[in-house]
């Protein structure tokens, strides 16, 4: 097909402009099952429309061109900053935040703050008690849940896939966007690679879907928790979340599902040319797998020396080690103080949460958090570091199973770490100073960042993030939570854009 | 062990005599235990030869070493004079007084002059400790050797020439510190006696107090606020005052330092409510307690904000200069972490520039960065496990944090999240047993101790490489 002239050379645009199809694409079918089963067919249908006019705008009016590494980023941070604004319409126009005693901007800020953590797979929600997910209708649930869906394999990775004319750049917005160290190939162009990551998390999808129905679920709630659990996202269309259904079989599927969905998907593609498993070749996923085994042991320990009896507590042990290590943050709690509710836990168990919040999944898979290579390669970091003030002329190098990793990347995951501290004490600072304790600040910075979802204290598993943290508090959380999606640098760097424009104006005047 | 035994005895010693001539009941154990000491470490010291030349790493295993048998002195002295009754108590005391942080389980206005001088002279020895390993043993024998002061530069002297120069230079600094801050305490109104306990306690930012309100009269905390604030700074830079080298403006560290104080007492200022003169003074002195983590106990005004504890752990675990006597992981390090997390945003941009880090005025090498940044990891480690350690024996999140946070940087008592100060006798015996390492590690600022701690392993592992091999010899097979 000919491109039509006159169209402006923006990438960003481009990319922004298709993102925004996608989504109002995903609007217009939850306006569909809203008009079927609920009464917010029409706001719905209406916040679709308001989204699909400005992605079909800048879809038509630009075209990608070359772009330099800035360019990638502050492409990849606007997208999702414009998908979140316009993914908070469905929202507003359905007013599903609206209560008495607050105003707009609070409406707004919880909107937002919904839609952020959709988009960015945490599952930090603002529905609670004072406003139960049970009152809202099919539509707005699903719309939430394909929010996650969506959110979870990478707004970008799924517009690389319609856009083949990217071609280097589409490797660059892609290892912008993707969880871990950049992305790896799956086939020689990028946008095929794309697609197969799209269908395996697609066909991942089906099959949690599928194994939901056969253990009870109906339908609707299967195709809604799949979504949530293969991109490791954590909403749920009940207000006990996965407790509601109190059923061992439906927290065995959901575990692995989170788990397949934290897993390299790379692996995946592998193990499927190969017909066999591959993941165990993998000392990411190897050292994942222990680390998940190993929590869920010593929590299983502690639960029990606190008195909880030894299948409830493995129960309770296993499914928040994994939902939490995996950062997708579903409860099975079946109320506030039952087995589930891990913040009312002894506060050993909680720091072992507290731990697995921060380092999340394996590179390349749909989970949050500082990742457990990066864990693996610190650690191997820290042992060359010591062994090297034993032996000073030694060369020690850094190994990542039986690899040698290259001095630039361990570099690089060191910095990567020392930012991720860095955003996880300030923002932890900032969030406390804006009126929340402690431990309920630590928990949802971590949370946040991390994309996890439930945190601790006031903003557990049962509870609603607007009893634990104020409206200002809820934005710096959402903020986090893009900074955590995209790995920290993508909204940084945007955030230092302006200066650094004007900061090279003044140089060359 | 020779120093240290030779160390703990002087001080046992002066303990003695100073509850002699107030005719204390301890003079006498004091005295025969801290000679036997002496004799002793003069024995090791004059009959145990070095080798020629000792590896690094021998060193900095050999100053944890030193520090762990002076607890063990330490505590060996509170059993025999009965100053506490269990020896788990004498052994938390011990390490809270040599690490300098003052998370006391004894009640001082109990004890005798002798034991009251050992408690506070302990400080000081730890103090004296922290900052022979901050500025000879760490960057002679460990990292950061292009931050030593070693050049003269305009003819001034430089502070750590070599390492024997240093240990006399910083023994220059110290004392006279210390009697500075003694005499302030005394034109503030103090007894000669109390004055230099809490003198001792400030110049090493020990944080151990001989009664409830010691702090009570404003003067008082003038002096506390200064000697705080010296006690935390970088003993460089007090030695460049001191040569008149000047050019204390230029120095980064010391800026932010300073400016660490002006922000923490404005946010505590802009986060409380009801705050006079009075108060803003209180709140300097807690900012300045936490910073330098020396950890004095200070009551906070009525209306102490949410924020403030998540404020004042930060200002702990930042801690005070590099090169001083406090702990935390120290601006330095925090400067260096700063500028990384920027070099590697500037990365992201520019993938294959070459970009260096300054720092002090010198380029930092990749060696000392890359050591700044894995001891910043040993440092969240060591809180992270600590933590758990507590919390396992029973105290809540945010308690256990909190104390974990405050051993590692020798910052003294906990201060609640309500802004009260938590008393240590409170806590189970494993908690406080659990919090001991933790200590250890920081004072040491966590290299020596896990360079110690490695070799101690290793050790093993080659015994029981040996004793496997000698078996296998004797069962027939070869070595």
């Amino acid at each position: 097909m000919k491109r039509p002239a006159g169209r402006w050379e923006t990438t960003t645009g481009q990319v922004t402009g298709i993102a925004l199809l996608f989504v109002s694409a995903g609007m217009l079918g939850s306006a569909v099952i809203e008009s079927i089963g609920g009464d917010q067919g029409l706001a719905m249908t209406l916040a679709a429309l308001v989204t699909l006019v400005p992605g079909a705008a800048l879809w038509l009016s630009t075209r990608p061109g070359q772009i330099d590494r800035a360019a990638v980023f502050s492409a990849v941070a606007g997208t999702w900053l414009i998908v979140s604004v316009f993914g908070a319409l469905p929202y507003l126009f359905a007013g599903t935040f609206n209560r008495s005693g607050i105003g707009f901007p609070v409406v707004l800020a919880d909107a937002l703050f919904e839609s952020v953590s959709g988009f960015s797979c945490t599952g930090s929600t603002v529905f609670g008690s004072h406003n139960l997910i049970a009152d809202q209708g099919p539509g707005i649930l699903m719309y939430r849940q394909f929010t996650q869906w969506i959110g979870g394999m990478g707004i970008v990775v799924l517009v690389v896939t319609v856009l083949p004319a990217l071609r280097a750049s589409g490797l660059g917005l892609i290892g912008a966007e993707a969880p871990g160290e950049g992305g790896d190939r799956l086939a020689p162009r990028m946008a095929q690679t794309a697609r197969r990551f799209w269908y395996l998390y697609a066909g991942l999808t089906g099959l949690i879907a599928v194994a939901l129905i056969a253990v009870g679920m109906s339908l609707f709630d299967a195709v809604a928790h799949a979504f949530t659990t293969a991109s490791t996202g954590g909403f749920s269309t009940r207000d006990a979340s996965i407790g509601y259904w109190d059923s061992v079989a439906v927290e065995m599927v959901i575990m692995i599902g989170l788990i397949l969905g934290a897993a390299n998907f790379t692996l995946h593609s592998r193990s499927l040319v190969a017909r066999r498993p591959v993941h165990h070749h993998d000392p990411e996923f190897r050292g994942y797998i222990w680390l998940l085994t190993g929590a869920t042991l010593v929590v299983t320990i502690l639960l029990v020396d606190d008195g909880m009896g030894f299948t409830r507590s493995l129960r309770s042990a296993a499914f928040n080690v994994v939902t939490l290590g995996t950062s997708g943050g579903f409860g099975n709690a079946t109320g506030p103080g039952s087995d589930g509710d891990f913040v009312r836990w002894a506060a050993g168990p909680q720091l072992i949460l507290l731990i697995l919040l921060m380092t999340g999944g394996c590179t390349g898979s749909t989970s949050g958090g500082v990742k457990v290579m990066r864990l693996i390669i610190g650690i191997s970091h820290a042992r060359r570091t010591l062994r090297g003030i034993r032996h000073p002329r030694a060369v020690l190098p850094v190994r990542h199973g039986t690899g040698v990793m290259a001095e630039p990347m361990v570099e690089r995951i060191a910095g990567f770490m020392v930012v991720y501290g860095m955003l996880v004490v300030s923002g932890t600072l900032v969030v406390a100073a804006l009126g929340t304790d402690l431990v309920t600040a630590m928990g949802g910075v971590v949370g946040s960042l991390g994309n996890m979802g439930p945190a601790l204290n006031r903003a557990g598993p049962t509870a609603s993030f607007v009893d634990g943290f104020s409206t200002p508090a809820r934005m710096v959380l959402a903020f986090l939570m893009l900074v955590g999606r995209l790995e920290l640098f993508p909204m940084l760097l945007m955030l230092v854009a302006p200066y650094r424009t004007l900061h090279d104006r003044v140089r060359s005047r | 062990m020779s120093a240290a035994l030779l160390m703990v005895g002087a001080l046992a010693v002066c303990s003695g005599l100073i509850d002699l001539i107030e005719h204390g009941a301890d003079s006498s154990t004091l005295l025969i235990t801290g000679s036997g000491m002496g004799l002793l470490g003069a024995l090791l010291f004059g009959r145990v030869a070095g080798p020629d030349k000792a590896r690094p790493v021998d060193i900095i295993a050999a100053t944890t070493l030193a520090m762990t048998l002076g607890i063990l002195l330490v505590a060996g002295l509170y059993v025999m004079t009965g100053a506490a009754q269990r020896p788990d108590d004498a052994l938390f005391e011990a390490t809270t007084g040599i690490t300098t942080t003052a998370m006391s389980v004894i009640d001082p206005t109990g004890l005798g002059y002798g034991l009251r001088f050992l408690r506070s002279g302990s400080q000081w020895l730890g103090g004296f400790a922290a900052l022979l390993v901050g500025i000879v043993i760490l960057p002679f024998f460990g990292f950061g050797r292009e931050f030593a002061d070693r050049s003269s530069s305009g003819g001034f002297r430089p502070l750590a020439p070599d390492e024997m120069s240093a240990t006399r230079n910083i023994l220059r600094l110290y004392i006279p510190g210390t009697g500075l801050i003694w005499g302030g305490y005394m034109l503030a109104g103090m007894s000669a006696f109390d004055g230099l306990l809490l003198a001792m306690s400030t110049v090493s930012t020990g944080g151990f107090t001989n009664g409830a309100n010691e702090f009570a009269d404003p003067s008082v905390q003038w002096v506390a606020i200064v000697g705080m604030l010296l006690a935390g700074s970088s003993m460089v830079t007090l030695w460049h005052l001191v040569v008149g080298r000047g050019g204390l403006h230029r120095q980064t560290g010391l800026a932010m330092y300073l400016g660490l104080h002006v922000t923490g007492v404005l946010l505590l200022v802009l986060l409380s409510t009801g705050i006079d003169l009075a108060a803003a003074r209180r709140l300097l002195f807690v900012v300045a307690a936490s910073v330098s983590t020396t950890g004095f106990p200070m009551g906070v005004p009525v209306g102490w904000p949410a924020g403030a504890p998540v404020l004042l752990l930060l200002l702990v675990s930042i801690g005070a200069m590099s090169g001083s006597a406090g702990g935390g992981l120290q601006i330095r390090q925090h400067r260096a972490l700063m500028k990384l997390a920027l070099r590697e945003m500037a990365r992201q941009l520019h993938p294959r520039a070459v970009l260096k880090v300054r720092l002090a005025g010198r380029v930092a090498g990749e060696d000392t960065l890359r050591q700044i940044v894995v001891l910043q990891f040993l440092f969240v480690a060591v809180i992270f496990s600590t933590a758990f350690l507590v919390a396992v024996f029973g105290l809540d999140l945010a308690s256990a944090i909190s104390a974990a946070v405050h051993a590692t940087a020798t910052a003294g008592p906990v201060r609640g999240l309500d802004g009260v100060m938590v008393d240590p006798t409170e806590w189970s015996r494993s908690v406080r047993l659990a919090l001991l390492p933790a200590m250890v590690f920081g004072r040491l600022s966590i290299y020596p101790a896990v360079v110690a701690v490695a070799a101690l392993l290793n050790l093993l592992r080659d015994k029981a490489r040996v004793r496997r091999r000698y078996r296998a010899h004797r069962h027939g097979g070869s070595l």
